[in-house]
């Protein structure tokens, strides 16, 4: 298919849009539209789809506005709980993975020096017998860093966790 | 630091009694106005486009909300025109999405209305000759003929409304054009049963 162009071709559509075809163009341009095959084309397409949106925009059977307003507060609304709920989420993992990775490097330094759990809840059943010293070993964390006590240390790994928890939540949310 | 600065404003807003509103692109009043101005050639459009009403009525509720949502909406003082191609993309948009997933094909499915009688109404005749040529058509150019002759588009807003390249909008809207002209003069020699009855639903039962 070739692509033609007529130069009355704009003419007429001007006239089409504004409505005034065919009472008010010229008997030269109706001649032209009678047997231009792109302008008469034009007309014809133009006039059946003018027609029929006429035609449909009163069979429209529409809702009121206000129950779409109202429905795109509600989105809105639960979408903005959703992208509050995604960082606190992602803050809770890392805390959690962070806590988890503290026990678990616990428990080898625990196994790697002897396990005294048995000791300690035998020791523990006993009145004033419960001591935390009991549970870690003399060579564990202390020894890799001397000048920390273990009341500083767990306090620090604490910390550790909650602030990493708070500094991935403000970075998730500002993205 | 207070938490009030920590916490992003949606949650501030959520968390107090006095709840304000969640800003939307255009307040109650002026998309009351923008709805009542634009909606019915925006169904037209879905109605005429897809030949299924119920799914024009989704479609536009859909829109309006997806309108309303959206981040990159234009504001009131863009202007309507702005706010009305973007809609017509965003429906554009669902129905493109709409056709994408799979069909039921059950006769169940089909409304009673479906093989109703057209009235003769004029405006009807518009229907009853575009109708079965335009439901054989390719959807891509039901689109871009809808968006010229009915709403009087320019190919760059068509291209924007579909997300075509403006530069191929001239060549598919002759080719278009050419080949429903054809249909329309020959509706006869053409047009399958199926379509007039497609169209036929789309007038009955909608005539206020």
């Amino acid at each position: 298919m070739t692509f033609r162009s007529c130069p009355h071709e704009s003419e007429i559509k001007a006239l089409l849009e504004r409505g005034h075809w065919p009472n008010a163009s010229t008997a030269e341009l109706r001649t032209n539209a009678a047997s231009c095959r792109v302008c008469s084309d034009l007309v014809l397409v133009t006039q059946a789809f003018r027609g029929a949106r006429a035609a449909s925009v009163n069979a429209a059977n529409l809702n009121t506005p206000g129950v779409l307003w109202w429905r795109a507060q509600l989105r809105r609304r639960n979408e903005a709980i959703a992208r509050m709920s995604k960082p606190i989420l992602g803050a809770q993992v890392f805390a959690l993975s962070i806590t988890l990775l503290t026990a678990v490097g616990l428990v080898i330094s625990q196994a790697k020096h002897g396990l005294h759990w048995l000791s300690w809840f035998g020791d523990a059943q006993q009145p004033g017998g419960f001591r935390l010293d009991s549970l870690w070993p003399s060579a564990g964390l202390t020894s890799i860093l001397p000048n920390w006590n273990l009341g500083l240390l767990i306090p620090a790994l604490a910390m550790l966790a909650l602030l990493g928890g708070v500094v991935l939540y403000l970075a998730s949310e500002k993205q | 630091m207070p938490w009030e600065l920590i916490l992003p404003s949606e949650l501030n807003s959520l968390a107090g009694e006095a709840q304000p509103a969640i800003q939307l692109p255009m307040d109650n009043d002026a998309f009351a106005g923008f709805y009542e101005r634009s909606a019915r050639s925006l169904w037209a459009y879905l109605a005429r486009v897809s030949g299924d009403a119920a799914l024009a009525d989704d479609l536009v509720q859909e829109s309006y909300v997806r309108f309303l949502c959206a981040t990159g909406s234009p504001s009131v003082a863009e202007g309507e025109v702005a706010s009305r191609r973007y809609l017509f993309r965003i429906a554009t948009n669902l129905l493109r999405d709409h056709w994408r997933r799979p069909k039921s094909s059950s006769i169940d499915d089909i409304p009673e209305e479906f093989f109703a009688c057209a009235d003769g109404s004029g405006q009807s005749d518009s229907l009853a000759m575009l109708g079965p040529a335009l439901a054989l058509m390719r959807p891509r150019d039901r689109q871009i003929l809808w968006l010229a002759y009915a709403e009087g588009y320019s190919h760059r807003e068509i291209a924007e409304v579909t997300g075509l390249a403006t530069a191929s909008i001239r060549l598919l809207l002759f080719r278009a054009r050419r080949k429903i002209a054809h249909l329309l003069r020959n509706p006869v020699q053409s047009a399958p049963k199926g379509a007039a009855n497609e169209m036929n639903h789309l007038n009955a039962g909608r005539q206020p």
